[in-house]
């Protein structure tokens, strides 16, 4: 069986053509996906909790209007309060949220060096605003670097109209003019669960992947034995079947696990994905994605009377997975009783699995009920193809 | 001498059709043994459960003395097959394929040895597509003894051979069968089975229809000599008439189908009687037909095939 499982990696390189384009379509997938940024062509969702609601913090609101109308922020509303919105940040439903404390702008806290003494209970008397927070969720570090710098600008302008017109004659600026004090805007970043559109497709591109290459490959592969009598010709000798097949998904689990750190690889390295949960969690869902799409193939092959019928039917059996099982949209967004439909199929928990350990940091237990699910599916389908096989 | 294959009462029915019905032969060790026959015959389907590729309806089937059916791998590990239509992994080089054969193998030679045996030792590293069908048919043979066999089982090893090649194959078969192995080999070529089988079997719908050695086979029939003739107009109705009572002219062998250009020919059998071959001679030159052509030639295996099914063996 050793091998056989050696031959057959042998003939998977040898056979360039084939393996590459099956293997690594996925990746020309990956480039488009990747060239497109998808950060850029969105705008954040952004919200304010406005707490002083004075002037002054109106004032301070105003000074979004530009990015607003350059369609980078798209004010959402306001959250009922900070902790919740802290969670909307937390769970991508908003990139920013900028809290306006209640004593933010209060004429009086400008009047004097003293007025004021800064959160952190420092007594250096240096004259400060209350600072707002600003809340980042949001990945695109530029996009980030943006909207801090508005919303610092806003607080100066806003404060500085504020204390220029309470200062008295002569008197300098009461605002800190340099950072070596405190920064009017605290920003604290939190680590938002959700990825970018194109980290969400790159692990659906891996998952889809492996089903290609897995039911396409082998469905034509076999058939092609077939048609060539190279199976009757396995059965002539005293090898036992089962360590035929046992080579052949070997060699092609061996490959999918390669074909995934590929695709990954280019994701991250190439387009700067951030896959923050542990790589060799994936395995688990990736051998067993691969499993049920292998026996997938056997069971078309058994079916396929030539090889390219077996690649047709083949096409015919994942590209709706593709669709339909959330490798590019959420099945949520399907009518009816389709997403559950689309649940089901083994593409889906697959994808889901793969997406919580690659972007949630999930462990491989943490994803169980997707791996029992898939199991499930490697059982069920390898029924199927020792019941449908067929040797000529 | 215990027989290397022995069949007794074997039948395998595909619905309603009856591949093989009721056949039952041994195979003595040390034998090349040919099953004779045309297309749909059942030689493969006889060959195949032999092989353990397909199990029979009923009927019994020992290979090396032992069952087909209990002691499958036993056999398989001494015998060696090569199958009607076996391709190979197009992506291996013959060296890899014989080497990943002989893995399966408890016994195995070397594959250099084995494709120095069938003239193929300089393109041990040639892939399959790269050879001639008269190499690829080689390395075949050569992929059937990998395990060093004592029975070689050779599913019409010579057709769509030229007959360069098939001369070739016709030596490598000896030079395996001088080996000490026990050769079976099926075909539709009459002088190869004549000239390479010690016994043969004629195969026709399924059935076994005589089992002996060629010559015996073929001092068994009616037929004697036959002669084949070709007139330069068609032969009108008394000439016909005439032959006819002179030996057995049942049909042209050139066909208007075949050959039109050789409508004009004619094949008359004659039976046994001694003076059956004077009396042709004097019809033919006594009825005025103008000769182009006259072949006299002593009966073969096909006039066996002939008197025996009544059919023509073609591919």
């Amino acid at each position: 069986m050793y091998a056989l499982t050696i031959a057959n990696l042998k003939m998977m390189a040898r056979n360039r053509q084939t393996t590459f384009w099956a293997l690594f379509f996925p990746l020309v997938l990956v480039v488009v996906f990747g060239l497109f940024d998808f950060t850029a062509t969105n705008s954040s969702k952004f919200a304010i909790i406005d707490a002083a609601e004075t002037p002054a913090s109106i004032l301070l609101i105003d000074s979004f209007g530009e990015l607003e109308a350059r369609g980078l922020l798209d004010r959402q509303e306001q959250p009922p309060s900070l902790e919740e919105g802290r969670h909307l940040v937390a769970s991508g439903d908003l990139d920013y949220l900028l809290s306006i404390p209640a004593e933010f702008g209060e004429a009086a806290n400008f009047n004097g060096p003293t007025l004021m003494t800064p959160q952190n209970g420092s007594t250096d008397p240096t004259i400060s605003p209350v600072p707002v927070t600003l809340i980042v969720g949001g990945e695109g570090e530029e996009r980030n670097q943006l909207v801090i710098g508005a919303v610092r600008q806003g607080v100066q302008r806003t404060v500085g109209n504020a204390s220029d017109a309470l200062r008295p004659e002569g008197q300098a600026s009461a605002l800190p003019q340099d950072g070596a004090t405190l920064d009017p805007v605290i920003t604290e970043r939190v680590a938002a669960a959700t990825a970018t559109y194109f980290e969400m497709v790159l692990l659906g591109l891996v998952a889809m992947g492996i089903m290609t290459h897995g039911t396409i490959s082998i469905a034509v592969r076999i058939s092609n034995y077939r048609n060539l009598s190279i199976l009757k010709r396995m059965l002539v000798t005293p090898l036992s079947i089962w360590k035929f097949f046992a080579a052949e998904v070997t060699a092609q689990l061996l490959l999918a696990i390669v074909q995934a750190a590929v695709i990954l690889a280019v994701g991250v390295f190439l387009f700067g994905a951030q896959i923050n949960g542990n790589v060799l969690h994936m395995l688990p869902a990736t051998i067993l994605g691969s499993a049920v799409f292998l026996n997938l193939g056997f069971i078309i092959s058994a079916w396929a009377n030539t090889p390219a019928a077996a690649s047709g039917m083949g096409n015919v059996v994942t590209l709706p997975m593709m669709c339909f099982a959330g490798t590019f949209f959420s099945t949520s967004a399907l009518p009816w009783l389709l997403p559950y439909a689309a649940d089901a199929l083994p593409l889906a928990p697959m994808i889901t699995a793969l997406r919580d350990i690659g972007l949630r940091d999930a462990t491989a237990w943490e994803v169980w009920p997707q791996l029992a699910w898939l199991a499930g599916w490697v059982a069920a389908t390898a029924l199927v193809a020792v019941r449908v096989f067929r040797f000529s | 001498m215990t027989a290397a294959i022995r069949v007794e009462g074997l039948a395998k029915r595909y619905g309603n059709f009856a591949a093989v019905d009721d056949v039952s032969f041994d195979v003595k060790a040390g034998e090349i043994f040919g099953i004779l026959g045309p297309n749909g015959a059942g030689k493969t389907t006889t060959l195949e459960i032999i092989e353990g590729l397909q199990a029979p309806d009923s009927g019994q089937v020992t290979v090396l003395g032992k069952d087909i059916q209990r002691d499958a791998n036993w056999i398989k590990a001494r015998i060696g097959v090569q199958l009607q239509s076996s391709a190979y992994f197009a992506f291996l080089t013959l060296h890899e394929i014989l080497t990943l054969l002989g893995s399966f193998y408890p016994r195995r030679v070397p594959p250099n040895e084995l494709l120095e045996m069938v003239g193929l030792a300089d393109r041990a590293k040639s892939r399959i597509n790269q050879l001639s069908i008269g190499q690829s048919q080689r390395f075949t043979a050569a992929a059937s003894l990998v395990n060093d066999p004592e029975l070689v089982i050779l599913d019409e090893p010579t057709t769509g051979l030229d007959p360069q090649a098939r001369h070739n194959l016709w030596e490598l078969i000896q030079a395996i069968h001088a080996r000490n192995v026990t050769v079976v080999l099926t075909t539709h070529y009459m002088e190869e089975a004549e000239l390479l089988c010690q016994r043969l079997a004629i195969m026709d719908r399924g059935r076994i229809v005589a089992i002996d050695s060629p010559s015996e086979l073929i001092n068994r029939i009616e037929t004697t000599y036959t002669i084949k003739l070709e007139s330069l107009q068609p032969l009108d109705d008394s000439q016909l008439k005439a032959l006819g009572t002179s030996g057995n002219l049942n049909r042209t062998e050139f066909g208007p189908h075949a050959q039109p250009q050789r409508d004009n020919s004619y094949l008359l059998r004659l039976d046994k009687n001694p003076e059956a071959l004077n009396r042709a001679i004097n019809c033919i030159v006594g009825s005025g037909i103008s000769l182009k052509h006259m072949e006299v030639r002593p009966a073969t295996l096909e006039d066996v095939f002939l008197e025996l099914t009544g059919n023509e063996l073609r591919d």
